[in-house]
């Protein structure tokens, strides 16, 4: 590998030459945002990590820690990008003792390769994360992944128990321990999830491990409506019953999902819920939601808890962990909100929600339709309506919308054929333009409701669209905002750490 | 104290509303551990502003400020160890919100932890943690301390049920953090700020979330002859995946003293009792019921017995919640202890734990939440006898450093305060503290709020209670 720059020489004599990659095709690999970095950086250890922060604090260059690269599209554009940290050599699981329930990894590890080694215990991570066999726990962490096992297992801050990292300024540092129980000294490492990489680099996390159930089975409710969905799912919520996932998919949701998940109606509200654990405890869940679902007149009840069903189950729990992915995958242009919500507020935020998004997308006639908008009937408005958005709720109090721009012909997106064409960048244009506005539909109705939405996921147009006009992926932030800043000057005085991603403009 | 500050304090809270008078400031000089500090004078406050008006008095006068709930603490968090102000949240207790249906509650930091549970139980509900004190201390007090109890086997400590709180900092600004949301954008302060043991700011409005009862609780005791066959069915317990909602221990010596006092029914030939409990739909409660009993026998349990009603559990547990009690009618002075260590380590703690009891020539007593491996041993010592509180804090010291070395913590539930500051570096490199000061300072610059608290105080300034000069750093790895 040539390393011809001095930044790379010098940088080769920290990490090694052969784990510093300048190659020009490899930068463009590792771009956020279109901005690519000067060299790709490969460290082995924790100290050549603080040996390359360093150097990059001395030499002000701005650094972005990642892992299987699925999550760099979270956030604003960087304002500087030079070196990519790369952690994917970071990869040994450093304890782990059955018995105690706790593990400790490096942050390269994959979520599937740690996953693996704990089922072999008959334990698991509860977490079932999105691009799940390419992402590391590091990213997890970073990004702050969250999962439909959040419903019963809570998020990863309630079974992360500590760990060590590297602040922008060079220091090793750590937080935490390693027992499941411990408030010794402040809990600085639940500042570092879903920090993006703004404070430190995570190089080692401990976590709580769990047993995993021995019988599990997931039943779907299918109703006509959201509210009938959501009514359905308050009324479990006052049930004796304790699932571990109540996730609710719109028809858009169940579209994106059928290729894989056949058993799910695509025209209805589907509340999915999965129980686990003794055989009696699974059966009683069966019995009681069945009747639940009848008692409350769901148009459909499928349970799949026999053999048939388990591969179904399966299925579709995967397309639910991979919501954000199958979104993008079928719709590239996709823009993903994550907006927190109250089980009350439920209801409402989605009715109007739905009014947002169909009075910016019904401006112009859908592709191929020569009806005038007002003479569709009401088949085909739910039809369109539901080309454009996909909804997933996480009952405990979590919705994840989707707005899939319909330029590039969305009935073939929601066929399952991904766009491999690259569009015009003038259609290009005039989709991100719709999506735009969409976008801000969507925050100013999450805004005004007291919520603060955050597109998770974007393209870079759209980005800087919405930066133009004085918005951001992020929702605003408040005199709280004050400490942030405080806390990134402690963690990375000389800013070089992802500067520009995080809420704030951090 | 400078009597202007006392009239402006009165001023802004009204006579009643602020004492200091020598003998009403010695009532609030120590909390529930053993530690001591007189403050200069003890305010009241009805409101967050009442509070912004202290910390400004504070800064105009230049004297400390201490947070304090019901001086229940074990770890001297609530003690004003520099003198000053101590604000003490008792006025402000009302359950200013509950929401049933999204299950949340907004709590001024007064409220009593069971109180909370009382207001919401009626649907179906509680406040899930629940130290031993939670007849007493406060949701301010246990937001403080990340307080834990012998349900956050299951549930988690206290900051697994806080969302969002309202902040006074040390400069007087009035700021909110997270929200009634499951997650709020940006960092998480609220995380951070929950266990920050009233280093960082005055607490003075609380979002929590709310439990759903459980359809059925299973109680069980196992009585053991030894006190490995006791531990080891801990470990058991663990390994096959059974996950108790709590499991408690209390050694021979210990239940002794408990059954005297409250008659509770623990056999007093045996060595050690388990009080184990399961939660759920009824099937799982059953089912891992009759696994637990399962196990208990296998290491060879004497007698394991089922809480038949409500009431004979309510009695098992208030021997295990009164354990503390019961000892203070044996000993002029006890001294809680709060390691943690590896669940799989319980055994070798235990005795090791006896033989330091057996050099020192003291008495320790063991009750404990043996599921997560939160450790309390209590050391009986007369504190008028400056020989025995030298044994006791060295006897101490040495079964923290045991702990850490185990690969534990120093403290599961009860804080660091001023009780732990000086072995911090047990734990933690110079690097790290260094770090843990510096985001203190992010919120506490001039360290006028709760000081000397948390973080070793320094070399040369301040008593060094044990010598830790035998620093491993990485106390993680």
């Amino acid at each position: 590998m040539p390393t011809a720059s001095p930044v790379a020489s010098r940088l080769a004599e920290l990490v090694g030459g052969e784990h510093v990659l300048t190659a020009s095709t490899v930068c463009a690999e590792y771009a956020v945002d279109g901005l690519e970095p000067q060299a790709v950086l490969r460290p082995g250890s924790s100290s050549e990590i603080a040996d390359i922060l360093r150097f990059a604090a001395a030499e002000r260059l701005a650094v972005i820690p990642m892992g299987g690269r699925t999550k760099l599209g979270i956030g604003m554009p960087p304002k500087r990008f030079d070196l990519a940290l790369d952690l994917s050599r970071m990869t040994r699981v450093l304890a782990y003792d059955p018995r105690d329930l706790t593990c400790g990894v490096e942050a390269g590890v994959h979520f599937a390769d740690l996953n693996r080694l704990l089922a072999a215990e008959r334990q698991f991570l509860p977490l079932a994360p999105a691009f799940g066999t390419r992402a590391t726990l590091g990213g997890i962490i970073a990004a702050g992944a969250d999962s439909p096992l959040r419903h019963a297992y809570g998020s990863t801050r309630d079974f992360l128990l500590g760990v060590e990292f590297i602040t922008g300024d060079a220091v090793s540092s750590k937080s935490g321990g390693r027992v499941v129980k411990n408030v010794t000294g402040y809990d600085l490492h639940k500042l570092l999830i879903g920090s993006l990489g703004t404070l430190a680099v995570i190089t080692r996390l401990n976590f709580r491990t769990f047993p995993l159930p021995p019988q599990q089975a997931t039943f779907v409710a299918t109703f006509a409506s959201a509210d009938a969905a959501l009514a359905w799912c308050a009324a479990l919520a006052k049930s004796p019953l304790e699932p571990k996932i109540v996730e609710v998919l719109d028809p858009g949701t169940a579209r994106i999902f059928a290729p894989a998940a056949t058993r799910v109606p695509r025209d209805g509200w589907s509340v999915v819920v999965t129980a686990a654990g003794h055989r009696a405890v699974v059966d009683r869940h069966a019995r009681d939601l069945a009747h639940l679902a009848s008692e409350k007149h769901a148009a459909e009840f499928v349970a799949l808890n026999d053999d048939d069903g388990d591969a179904e189950q399966h299925a579709l729990l995967q397309c639910i962990s991979e919501f954000p992915n199958m979104v993008l995958e079928t719709c590239p242009g996709a823009a993903i909100f994550r907006i927190a919500v109250l089980p009350s507020a439920m209801p409402e935020f989605l009715r109007r929600v739905g009014a947002v998004t169909e009075r910016d997308i019904s401006q112009r006639p859908a592709p191929g339709d020569k009806t005038p908008e007002h003479k569709t009937s009401e088949r085909q408005t739910l039809e369109r309506q539901t080309l454009h958005r996909a909804t997933l709720v996480r009952v405990s109090g979590v919705v994840y919308i989707a707005l899939l721009p319909t330029t590039n012909n969305a009935n073939e997106h929601m066929n399952g054929v991904a766009s491999q064409s690259t569009s015009t960048s003038a259609t290009e244009r005039v989709g991100d333009l719709e999506l735009v506005q969409a976008c801000c539909g969507l925050i100013d109705l999450g805004i005004a409701m007291g919520l603060r939405p955050v597109i998770e996921r974007c393209p870079l147009p759209v980005k800087r669209a919405l930066a133009a006009r004085g918005r951001s992926i992020w929702p605003p932030s408040g005199a709280e905002h004050v400490l942030a800043e405080r806390l990134k000057k402690v963690f990375d005085p000389q800013e070089i750490l992802a500067p520009g991603r995080f809420h704030g403009g951090i | 104290m400078d009597a202007k500050l006392v009239r402006e304090l009165e001023h802004v809270l009204g006579p009643a509303g602020v004492l200091a008078g020598t003998e009403d400031l010695l009532l609030y000089e120590y909390d529930g551990s053993i530690d001591e500090g007189r403050p200069d004078c003890i305010v009241f406050p009805r409101s967050t502003n009442d509070v912004v008006e202290i910390v400004k008095l504070a800064n105009r006068f230049d004297v400390p400020i201490v947070g304090r709930g019901s001086g229940t603490g074990l770890s001297g968090g609530a003690i004003a160890r520099r003198g000053g102000i101590i604000v003490t949240f008792s006025r402000m207790k009302r359950i200013l919100a509950i929401d049933i249906v999204n299950q949340r509650a907004v709590v001024e930091p007064g409220v009593v932890n069971l109180d909370l549970t009382r207001a919401v139980e009626k649907d179906g509900l509680y406040f899930a943690p629940d130290p031993s004190s939670q007849k007493a201390c406060t949701i301010g007090g246990n937001v403080s301390e990340n307080s834990g109890g012998p349900h956050t086997l299951a549930y988690g400590v206290t900051s697994s049920h806080v969302t969002g709180l309202e902040l006074v900092l040390p400069d007087a600004q009035v700021l909110r953090v997270g929200s009634s949301t499951i997650e709020t954008p940006g960092y998480d302060l609220t995380g951070l700020v929950v266990g920050s043991e009233g280093t960082f700011a005055l607490v003075t409005e609380i979002t929590v979330k709310l439990s759903r009862l459980p359809e059925q609780v299973g109680t069980l005791l196992g009585v053991f002859d030894t006190v490995d066959d006791a531990t080891d069915t801990v470990a058991d317990i663990t390994s096959r995946g059974i996950t108790p909602a709590a499991c408690e221990m209390l050694d021979a010596w210990t239940l002794r003293a408990v059954e005297a006092f409250v008659h509770a029914g623990f056999p007093l030939d045996s060595a050690a009792v388990l009080l184990i409990e399961v939660e759920g739909v009824r099937e799982a409660a059953e089912a891992q019921s009759a696994e637990i009993a399962d196990v208990c026998r296998l290491h060879h349990a004497r007698e394991v017995r089922r809480a038949a009603d409500g009431r004979e559990r309510e009695l098992l547990w208030k021997g295990r919640k009164n354990a503390f009690g019961a000892i203070g009618r044996l000993s002029p002075s006890y001294y809680v202890m709060d390691g943690v260590i590896p669940r799989t380590k319980l055994t070798v703690t235990l005795r090791h734990i006896a033989e330091v009891g057996k050099r020192h020539g003291l008495q320790i007593g063991n009750v404990f939440h043996a599921g997560d491996g939160n450790l309390h041993p209590l050391i009986l010592f007369d504190q008028r006898d400056p020989v025995q509180l030298a044994s006791a804090i060295a006897a101490a010291g040495e079964i923290m450093k045991f702990c850490v070395e185990m690969g534990g913590a120093l403290t599961g539930e009860h804080g660091i305060g001023m009780e732990k500051n000086e072995l911090m570096p047990l734990m933690f490199s110079d690097a790290d503290l260094d770090l843990m000061r510096r985001v203190r300072a992010a919120f506490n610059p001039t360290g006028r709020l709760n000081p000397d608290k948390v973080l070793p105080l320094g070399k040369g300034c301040g008593e060094t209670r044990v010598n830790v000069a035998q620093v491993p750093v990485g106390g993680i790895t």
